[in-house]
């Protein structure tokens, strides 16, 4: 579903990621791990056009997205959960999901299944965005990213700033959206949980590709568990 | 008093549109349009140009709208397209110094064909007595033009998908971006609604007295007040202020004197940045 050929991107002319190959196929969760400042966050705005393209392609069924702005690709179904969330800070937590469905009027059923997935964004919907948690701020980012129906969903780093046991909830409505047919696209630094979730997986170091599989073999990989997984 | 304060809200009213239309083009991309006040002198030289043609009061007056909303999308589609292209402090000054140099060519150009243009819409009718107090038929008009489009524009903003990206587009435009909302084409309908706005204030200000062709400078000044007052972005903030100020400026007038009132005016807007930085009603 989306292909990603030899993408390079980043700022004020520099590189920050190259010659990064990436593929997600439909109903697949993917995780891209990696640890802070590796170019997570720089891949998944280029995915999603807030950043140029230097180099390479974003294809989306079949269709290329690489010189299409971020409003373009929202709409073909790229839905982008960043890690700052950048929600709508005076608007109610319902006016809030009523956008994610931008242009079009909000389906009653899609609103029903995001309150289902988060009963919390239920209880506070006459809410301002501004006044919530961190993580309610969290489940409102994804929510309204649901609220468009998308193709796929990108989460920049689900749990940052999350109390360990909320972001083990967190992780179980990504079980739960993935088992519902998602397809998702996760960055974490927290490499176990994010390979606990995904069914395959991308090791980002330095702005490149340095392995990939499927993620109980990265999980075994004597490399990526002396990096990331703690163990001798 | 209170003639001076009935004054002094339909005044306000006027006001109240001008910042309308100033605060949603800076809470948009934060630029401040200093040609505003002579896209509303321009509304105004077209429609008496299109009266003194002949042609009936309310084309006039609409032609004066359409012309103002029209040439505010030519400047965003040319001049503001090197502007948004800009971030932070590069965007602001480049915003003030082309919006000044649009505003002494418009005002130039009006000048110069027109040195003793005005525009006076004269409704004729015995005056109105609300509280006591006669008003002309004109400034009732003017007002009730006023409170028409503040209605339709908080329907608009409040209660359309439009209106509601528009907010959006202010709040956070990443966040915009990501929902499918194309926030250039949200400030070229903002811009165009913004001229539109310019249009009303100048057929409404014609009504009650006439509107010269040197105005621009003093409605651009008055827009900023209010734009500073109501709170950045806020359309009902900017409402509020217009008729506190208005009232405030026709108090001033009567008791104190018309020259010391644009100093009050300004010692009102900066006692705001002073004491709640984000307006009365700012985000």
């Amino acid at each position: 579903m989306l292909e990603v050929e030899g993408l390079a991107a980043g700022y004020l002319g520099e590189r920050v990621i190259d010659e990064i190959d990436v593929e997600v196929r439909t109903g697949e969760a993917v995780a891209i791990v990696g640890s802070n400042g590796a170019g997570k966050t720089t891949l998944f705005r280029a995915i999603a056009g807030l950043l140029p393209t230097m180099a390479g392609r974003v294809v989306l069924d079949g269709k290329d997205f690489t010189r299409r702005p971020a409003h373009r690709r929202a709409r073909a179904g790229i839905a982008y959960v960043p890690a700052e969330r950048h929600l709508f800070p005076a608007m109610t937590l319902k006016s809030n999901l009523v956008l994610g469905a931008y242009p079009k009027r909000p389906d009653p059923a899609t609103l029903e299944l995001v309150y289902d997935l988060f009963p919390r964004l239920k209880e506070r919907q006459r809410q301002h965005a501004g006044t919530l948690s961190g993580g309610e701020q969290q489940m409102l980012a994804v929510g309204r990213a649901l609220m468009a129906r998308p193709r796929l969903l990108m989460l920049d780093e689900p749990t940052t700033g999350l109390a360990p046991k909320i972001a083990q909830v967190a992780f179980e409505a990504l079980e739960g959206l993935k088992s519902g047919g998602m397809t998702l696209l996760i960055a974490e630094q927290q490499v176990p949980l994010a390979l606990s979730v995904a069914d395959r997986g991308y090791v980002l170091e330095n702005g490149r590709i340095r392995l990939s599989g499927a993620s109980e073999e990265l999980e075994r990989n004597p490399e990526v568990r002396r990096a990331y997984l703690g163990v001798a | 008093m209170t003639a001076a304060i009935l004054d002094g809200v339909v005044l306000g009213l006027a006001y109240g549109l001008l910042g309308v239309g100033m605060t949603l083009v800076y809470g948009l991309g934060g630029v401040l349009n200093l040609a505003y006040g002579q896209i509303v002198v321009l509304a105004a030289i077209v429609a008496s140009v299109v009266m003194e043609d002949g042609r009936a009061t309310l084309l006039a007056a609409l032609v004066g709208v359409a012309a103002a909303a029209g040439v505010s999308v030519l400047l965003d589609l040319t001049l503001m397209r090197p502007v948004y292209r800009q971030h932070g402090e590069e965007r602001t000054l480049l915003g003030l110094l082309l919006t000044l140099g649009a505003a002494f060519v418009i005002g130039g150009v009006l000048t110069w064909r027109y040195p003793f243009g005005a525009l006076y819409i004269d409704i004729t009718g015995d005056p109105v007595s609300i509280l006591g107090v006669p008003m002309t038929r004109g400034s009732i008009w003017a007002s009730v033009m006023a409170l028409a489009v503040a209605a339709l524009l908080l329907l608009f903003f409040g209660g359309t998908t439009f209106g509601r990206g528009v907010r959006s587009v202010i709040q956070d435009e990443t966040g915009a971006r990501l929902v499918g909302i194309n926030p250039s084409f949200v400030r070229t309908v903002i811009f165009a609604l913004s001229g539109a706005l310019a249009g009303v204030v100048a057929i409404a200000n014609g009504m009650s007295a006439p509107l010269e062709v040197s105005a621009g400078f003093k409605l651009t000044t008055f827009a900023l007040i209010v734009t500073v007052v109501g709170g950045l972005g806020s359309v009902a903030g900017a409402f509020l202020a217009g008729v506190l100020l208005g009232v405030v400026d026709s108090l001033s007038a009567h008791y104190i004197g018309q020259y010391y009132t644009i100093m009050i005016l300004l010692g009102a807007a900066a006692l705001t940045i002073l004491i709640r930085p984000r307006g009365l009603l700012g985000r």
